[in-house]
């Protein structure tokens, strides 16, 4: 993380009629910097985001924005006079308003005058490849062109830190991949730092510098991606990171790549699936059942005897099996 | 398998059946009255409409209706902005609250206010203030304002409900623009459909009004349309006044369908587009709490004035013993009820309930089949028509009646039912067609693909959904029909006078005490009913919406 932190988070509390949905979160996101949001749904992802936007208030806890306490200091800040931008799941695309004044929308609030902002929001537009767009409402475009829409309004607020509430649930998986290339890169020109609500592992784990891990609204861990996928904390972390086999009583974790096919130890085949760039085996050995991914086709059918090697493993700190999880 | 759809018959025949009760219940009718005065008239039409009495009524309705409208709906804006913040103190009392009008006979509304306000009334004898323009053009638009607000709320509340996603006005927040603008360039522009609707529905409904012009205008001299069509039927009856009558009847219905005709064409494609409601209220971003108490005090006060005194004078003045005397227990006796409480005064109650109920059940049965017609292509003009209705006056559509029908039925209960029928159509037939559309397809079609032929799967998996809607147009015609005082006041004879009828009588006789004890038997007999149903379809309707108002909420 570089230099003085963009947002700060600190023992963040919030309630919705009697039911804790945050209970005392704390990060800091540095400039420049994404981080992930990973939990599944209900685990209060879109809840931070929302008392970080200012459109809830939290029981208690502190926000800063740019050294700025916006929540928790006297009356909290609105929405309007904090230096963030929103990307919504279901594009929040006003649709009484065409695609070009809506990105217009947040430039005129600054005091732009219509037609210099109309300017503004189409440069915008351009750098977004949605120029063409501009004269239609939400109705008449696709969901990656709204996503990209919304994206382009968020990019005109020129935030300090934007806010990614799971804007590719709704896209086609296509359609996901340029969107979110399109978003790092515009996230990146612009220096702000950003955090994106995902339950998406792989989502997260590609596009984040970190990735903070939320379960139940608690911060379960935080870590680059690389350290929560290969040294997650619990078995409940590591099968929110990505496919994850547990041996000997639970107390090992295994990735599909720690284990290849052929080597000392024996299984059975108990299922395969061909997946085109490679294949997934899932095989019982007297340890415990493991996903193996090897390149290629399968190799072996069902019911096979096969050979295994485990090249290697992580010991879960937790407790050894853990029944609440997925 | 045709044997297990619906018959051939049923459904070519649902449109058909439909379209016949229609000629026979209002095109006929309208026919008539356009024969009845080419004949009457002996081709001196520019005579009759060049009456200077006849044009000031028609100016008086159309500036009345105008007025109300730009005043009522601002308020019914305010009031669905208001009631849908749910860190409101009190908010399930005010949201009830506000509906009371509704529920109050406009003609009781009207006369209650003269119990409170006028000379002699409540303020009057009370503290020596009076309000003399209560009783003049200024009275009842002030009164029709009141009466017509919470009808403008409720439409612009279900567009709220229906039109505002939360994430639309955060957008606009997060995009730097504060509540006043958001409120403008956002939440506005997504209600102007809903705001439009609302506009038609209050112009049209204040054409028609008759109670309160009558109650408040009517001493002063103030004449509109409809209480001229009254004056010329009930107390002319000279060949000149009928045919008076049966023009303005024509005119009224003509100053409607001019009126509303382009609003109608320009908003129809827009009006069906609402997305399903979720009547929760949507907390976009946190308010000040003092701005909310400050809603509540308003909500309060505005409320106090408009209906907590003037009931309160009108039930004071039903048990006090004499005009003028300070209304204290001392002077309290039941005399006005027991003078009322007559054989005469039980029959038409009993007329009243018993007409009511016939028409809110044949209403609600007639309504469901336009609104199961208009799924398929043949059954959608109908309701088209169906819905035009709502634009028919009540005093044309009544005097319209009696040329045509009334050699056989005048002076009957069955008259007035079929005016009842013909005016209220479009009233069950709206709510029922809405939840129909609301429903979705897939859960009818899961149960047909489990097995469930197309009455079966109605019974089993739509009808739970739909009983909040069924009950509510029932509800809506029962209390409708109880108050209704337009049409049956042109349409009753000897022994068909129903309780409303009754109580305007009374009070063109001028016996105040017994008119205020009427009034208050009236609304109670509406009150109550209302209350207990209201119950009933809340607690449906949240059984019904409970698990998805959760869902919905920021996960």
């Amino acid at each position: 993380m570089s230099a003085e932190p963009v947002l700060e988070i600190a023992d963040l509390v919030v309630e919705y009629d009697g039911t804790t949905a945050l209970r005392g979160v704390s990060l800091a996101v540095g400039a420049g910097e994404v981080l992930a949001l990973l939990g599944p749904s209900g685990s209060g992802k879109s809840t931070l985001l929302h008392a970080v936007a200012g459109f809830l208030e939290p029981r208690s806890g502190t926000i800063r924005l740019s050294g700025t306490t916006v929540t928790g200091d006297g009356r909290p800040v609105p929405p309007e006079r904090r230096e963030l931008a929103v990307v919504f799941q279901n594009y929040a695309l006003w649709p009484h308003l065409s695609a070009l004044d809506t990105v217009a929308y947040p430039l005129r609030r600054r005091g732009a005058r219509r037609a210099q902002a109309r300017t503004e929001a189409l440069a915008i537009m351009q750098r977004l490849r949605v120029d063409h767009l501009a004269a239609r409402r939400p109705a008449e475009l696709s969901g990656g062109e709204q996503q990209r829409v919304g994206l382009a309004r968020a990019l005109a607020r020129r935030p300090s830190v934007y806010l990614f509430d799971e804007p590719t649930a709704h896209l086609d998986t296509h359609v996901r991949a340029a969107f979110l290339e399109e978003l790092v890169a515009r996230q990146r020109d612009s220096g702000a730092a950003a955090v994106y609500a995902t339950h998406d592992a792989e989502e997260a784990l590609g596009l984040a510098d970190r990735v903070a891990l939320l379960r139940e609204g608690r911060l379960l861990q935080v870590g680059t991606p690389q350290e929560v996928y290969d040294e997650p904390v619990d078995l409940f972390a590591a099968r929110l990171t990505g496919p994850a086999s547990v041996i000997d009583g639970g107390r090992l974790l295994v990735r599909p790549g720690w284990a290849r096919l052929g080597g000392p130890l024996e299984a059975e085949l108990r299922a395969v699936w061909f997946r085109g760039p490679h294949s997934d085996y899932l095989v019982d050995s007297p340890r415990g059942e493991v996903l193996i991914r090897e390149s290629g086709p399968p190799r072996h059918t069902v019911g096979a005897r096969v050979h295994w090697t485990l090249a290697h493993r992580w010991p879960l700190p937790g407790s050894p099996s853990d029944s609440s999880s997925p | 398998m045709p044997a297990r759809g619906t018959p051939t018959v049923v459904r070519a025949g649902v449109p058909v059946a439909v379209a016949l009760l229609l000629a026979v219940l209002v095109a006929l009718p309208l026919l008539r009255l356009v024969q009845v005065l080419w004949q009457e008239s002996d081709g001196d039409l520019a005579g009759i409409l060049g009456s200077p009495g006849l044009s000031t009524a028609v100016r008086h309705t159309v500036v009345l209706a105008v007025a109300v409208t730009v005043t009522a709906v601002p308020i019914g804006i305010t009031l669905a902005l208001v009631l849908r913040r749910p860190d409101l103190p009190g908010r399930a009392f005010w949201r009830v609250a506000v509906l009371l009008p509704v529920v109050v006979p406009d003609f009781v509304l009207g006369y209650s206010w003269t119990q409170a306000y006028a000379r002699a009334g409540f303020t009057d004898t009370l503290l020596g203030l009076h309000w003399d323009g209560l009783l003049g053009p200024v009275g009842v638009w002030l009164v029709l304002v009141v009466n017509a607000a919470p009808l403008a709320y409720l439409v612009v509340a279900v567009g709220l409900a229906a039109r505002s996603e939360p994430d639309l006005e955060r957008a606009a927040r997060a995009s730097g623009a504060g509540s006043f603008t958001v409120l403008f360039t956002i939440t506005l522009r997504l209600l102007l459909p809903a705001v439009a609707a609302a506009s038609v529905l209050v112009f049209v409904l204040t054409l028609g009004t008759f109670a309160i012009p009558q109650v408040l205008g009517a001493p002063a001299g103030f004449g509109t349309v409809t209480t001229r069509i009254y004056a010329d039927l009930s107390i002319g009856g000279d060949p000149a006044s009928f045919l008076e009558a049966v023009t303005l009847a024509l005119l009224l219905v003509l100053v409607a369908v001019v009126c509303v005709a382009p609003g109608d064409a320009l908003l129809g494609p827009h009006l069906r587009s609402a997305r399903p409601a979720d009547a929760q209220g949507t907390q976009t971003v946190p308010g000040r709490q003092a701005v909310r108490r400050g809603q509540a005090v308003g909500l309060g006060g505005y409320l106090l004035l408009t209906m907590v005194v003037p009931l309160a004078a009108l039930a004071l003045s039903s048990v006090t013993r004499a005009l003028g005397v300070p209304p204290t227990p001392g002077n309290w006796t039941l005399d006005h009820f027991r003078q009322v409480l007559t054989v005469r005064t039980v029959e038409a109650l009993g007329r009243s309930v018993g007409l009511a109920v016939a028409a809110a059940s044949l209403l609600v049965l007639l309504g469901g089949l336009v609104a199961v017609g208009e799924r398929r292509r043949a059954g959608r003009a109908t309701a088209t028509l169906i819905t035009l209705t709502l634009v028919l006056p009540g005093s044309t559509l009544a005097v319209a009646l009696l040329i045509t029908y009334g050699r056989w039925l005048s002076g009957t209960l069955t008259l007035i039912l079929l005016a009842y029928l013909a005016k209220l159509w479009a009233f069950a037939h709206r709510p029922i067609a809405g939840a129909l559309d609301r429903l979705p397809p897939d859960e009818l079609r899961a149960a047909r693909a489990s097995g469930a032929g197309l009455l079966t799967a109605v019974r089993t998996v739509a009808l739970r959904p739909l009983a909040p809607a069924l009950l509510g147009a029932w509800l809506i015609c029962f209390v409708t029909a109880l108050h209704e005082v337009t049409m049956s006041s042109l349409l009753y004879g000897p022994g068909s006078e129903t309780l409303a009828v009754v109580v305007l009588n009374s009070q063109e006789l001028g016996r105040i005490g017994p008119t205020a004890a009427l009034s208050v038997v009236l609304t109670l007999l509406v009150a109550a009913p209302a209350f207990v149903l209201w119950m009933v379809v809340g607690r449906l309707r949240v059984a019904h919406d409970g698990p998805h108002a959760e869902v919905a909420r920021v996960g």
